[in-house]
């Protein structure tokens, strides 16, 4: 009896010491030098340290495939708890984060998703009509008579960039707001800025009309402005999108742009972090209606296939541009 | 400079002869170093991070090992015989987007397969003629052909990438043996770990190629033909390529103009820190196979530490400037005397 009890005391120790150890939570960007990502992984970082959990940012310098896949690999054999992963690639990435899931590992995407059947949950930062119309909107701040636009987004398999690529496309046909636009060409850039420059110089040059160029893509923006600003076509040619407000601050204040938007990176990242610890405790199921505390961040509802919409975009004029710095 | 023939094998073991002892000591002095180079690095590798040594892990992570490591072997032997050939990965890249084209036109497997081996041996083939026939210097030809080929695979697989490939394609890049985690494809880059042993060593082919690296003029003086060997070695390549793309689109699942776009550095590395001498004439299959399995250890270790790539880069960078320096250290004599007592053409006397 005695001998019975102690064994008991004794496992409860064990049982109670293991589930005291700290979940271990890795992020993995797109790549890891891009402001947009740190950002976010502050949020993420700050979010941890709230909750108790061990957090690693970890991924590779450069968008390439491959070298995610790797980067995913190695977290799985490191036996995460959760991964919080922004895919380059909606269905090549998508392999590894399908390992992980068959071994327990709960996989969040964030900013970017990747194939249904491989993550657990996906937090968009916008949905993507919202999104779009947002970039329609700020088009036509830039150009109220309309006129051609172009897009430049990462690759073809950038899965919000394409997302919003092809309902802005939608948009443009069927929204009589959006009527006065009119959509000449879709170039990539591969989220490079350097690249980026060069792509919205050929833009500009292949079609001479061009209004406005648009583009879901952080290093993208700047690197368009930029590039009108080097052509010295600033007021005949505009661009907007998504963008860090640091990034182009500095148009918004000589004039030459007039628009901008994006979402709190830092918020997306928090939010995704509480989201993961809530799938690793089980609390939160991918069941459309499910509601999920996320702090700070706010409280967020799940809507179909897991996805969590954090929707509060912020937008960016010369007016309001120095309340923000990050 | 000693090569093992196959008289030597005729021979009586030298074990118990201390000279003979030493002879192979100081003949295997290269392989020995990295071996033990292997050795500290799994040591290392297991101090970063407590997830490494676990049999799991391991075989699973030499899945990485694998496409870059058959092409690597490839690339040994074109490296031998005093040549170079950079576009090795880009003919995989061409190689994986024509299975992508095959798998999307539903053709068997064994039928998109000798598809790529066509594609694969025409390409190394024509890197072959213009260096060894047209006598064109080996790298900017080929630094000119991996751009080329590279261009090819964009054009052919667009920068859409394609993910359809049905599980009979991925079979070898996924399968494992049984329900144990080995992967069939680390059996596969053993099995050319052999085949290539051979060659290399015991095969008449091989000894041309060491011939040729060492002294070619001599070679062709003795009438024998340098080009056809040296276009053998480029399609050997080749073949390598297009094993490699095969494996690569079942364990990465998809396929895109830009594949393989960052192994050239780590295979040029594995090879000369393998103790083959970049001018030719020298090295060991057993010398790429443990630099190949170094390299990866020093990897695999980072990666489960979460060390940034560019660190990565750095070290790979900095061995293969070290093996390349230590390679021609030892050549011009202040470490390891050549000894040119052995002749090129026959079995020595018993």
């Amino acid at each position: 009896m005695k001998r019975g009890l102690a064994i008991l005391a004794v496992l409860v120790v064990v049982a109670s010491v293991a589930t005291a150890a700290p979940l271990r939570i890795f992020m993995n960007p797109k790549f890891t030098g891009l402001s947009y990502f740190q950002r976010c992984a502050l949020g993420a970082g700050d979010a941890a340290k709230l909750l108790g959990v061990q957090f690693t940012y970890t991924g590779s310098e450069q968008p390439d495939v491959q070298l995610q896949v790797q980067a995913l690999e190695n977290i799985v054999s490191q036996k995460a708890d959760a991964i919080i992963c922004s895919a380059i690639d909606l269905n090549a990435s998508a392999p590894p984060l399908r390992t992980a899931r068959s071994k327990g590992i709960k996989v969040v995407t964030y900013d970017a998703d990747s194939a249904v059947d491989s993550r657990d949950f996906f937090c968009n930062q916008m949905d993507y009509e919202s999104a779009a119309r947002a970039e329609l909107d700020c088009a036509l701040l830039d150009s109220p008579e309309g006129g051609e636009i172009a897009f430049i987004a990462a690759t073809p398999t950038s899965p919000n960039h394409m997302a919003h690529f092809n309902i802005a496309s939608q948009l443009v046909k069927t929204d009589p707001k959006y009527k006065s636009l009119k959509i000449v060409a879709l170039q990539f850039d591969n989220d490079d800025e350097a690249q980026s420059v060069q792509v919205a110089t050929n833009l500009m040059q292949a079609f001479p009309k061009l209004k406005v160029i648009i583009s879901s893509a952080t290093p993208t923006v700047p690197g368009a402005c930029r590039a009108i600003e080097e052509l010295g076509k600033q007021g005949q040619v505009f661009a907007t999108g998504v963008a860090l407000p640091s990034t182009i601050k500095q148009y918004l204040k000589d004039g030459s742009q007039k628009a901008f938007f994006i979402w709190d990176p830092y918020w997306l990242g928090y939010m995704s972090m509480y989201v993961a610890k809530d799938a690793v405790d089980g609390t939160l199921k991918a069941v459309p209606g499910s509601k999920v505390d996320c702090g700070k961040a706010g409280q967020f509802v799940v809507g179909k296939d897991g996805e969590i919409v954090y929707g509060k975009a912020l937008f960016f004029t010369p007016e309001n541009i120095d309340q923000y710095n990050f | 400079m000693k090569d093992t023939f196959v008289g030597d094998l005729l021979k009586p073991k030298a074990l118990g002869n201390p000279t003979a002892m030493r002879q192979t000591f100081a003949e295997y002095r290269w392989e020995f170093v990295i071996a033990v180079m292997l050795v500290l690095a799994a040591v290392w590798a297991t101090t970063l991070s407590p997830y490494y040594l676990s049999l799991d892990q391991l075989l699973f992570s030499s899945r990485n090992l694998v496409f870059t490591g058959i092409m690597t072997l490839g690339l040994a032997f074109i490296i031998l015989t005093g040549e170079m050939d950079l576009s090795l990965p880009s003919i995989l890249a061409v190689c994986t987007v024509s299975l992508a084209k095959a798998s999307q036109a539903n053709l068997p497997l064994p039928v998109a397969l000798a598809g790529i081996t066509v594609i694969a041996l025409m390409m190394s083939a024509f890197n072959g003629f213009l260096v060894a026939k047209l006598r064109l210097p080996a790298l900017p030809v080929t630094l000119g052909t991996m751009g080329a080929y590279r261009g090819v695979a964009f054009i052919i697989g667009s920068n859409v990438g394609y993910t359809g490939f049905n599980n009979t394609y991925k079979w070898l890049g996924t399968a494992t043996v049984g329900t144990s985690p080995l992967p069939v494809m680390l059996l596969v880059l053993v099995g050319c770990v052999a085949i290539f042993w051979v060659l290399m060593h015991y095969t008449t082919f091989g000894r041309r190629c060491f011939a040729i690296g060492n002294n070619s003029a001599a070679v062709t003086y003795s009438g024998i033909n340098v080009a056809r060997t040296k276009i053998g070695t480029y399609m050997l390549g080749g073949l390598t390529a297009a094993m490699g793309a095969w494996i690569f689109i079942g364990q990465f699942g998809s396929s895109r103009g830009d594949n393989a776009n960052g192994v050239l550095l780590g295979m040029i590395t594995a090879v000369v820190l393998g103790g083959v001498d970049i001018n030719g004439g020298r090295g060991k299959v057993l010398g790429v196979l443990l630099s190949m399995l170094f390299i990866w250890t020093l990897r695999n270790g980072m990666g489960l530490a979460n060390i940034a790539g560019p660190i990565e880069q750095l070290i790979i960078g900095v061995l293969l400037v070290t093996g390349v320096l230590v390679s021609n250290l030892t050549t011009r004599g202040n470490w390891r005397p050549r000894t040119r007592k052995k002749v090129i053409a026959g079995p020595s006397a018993p």
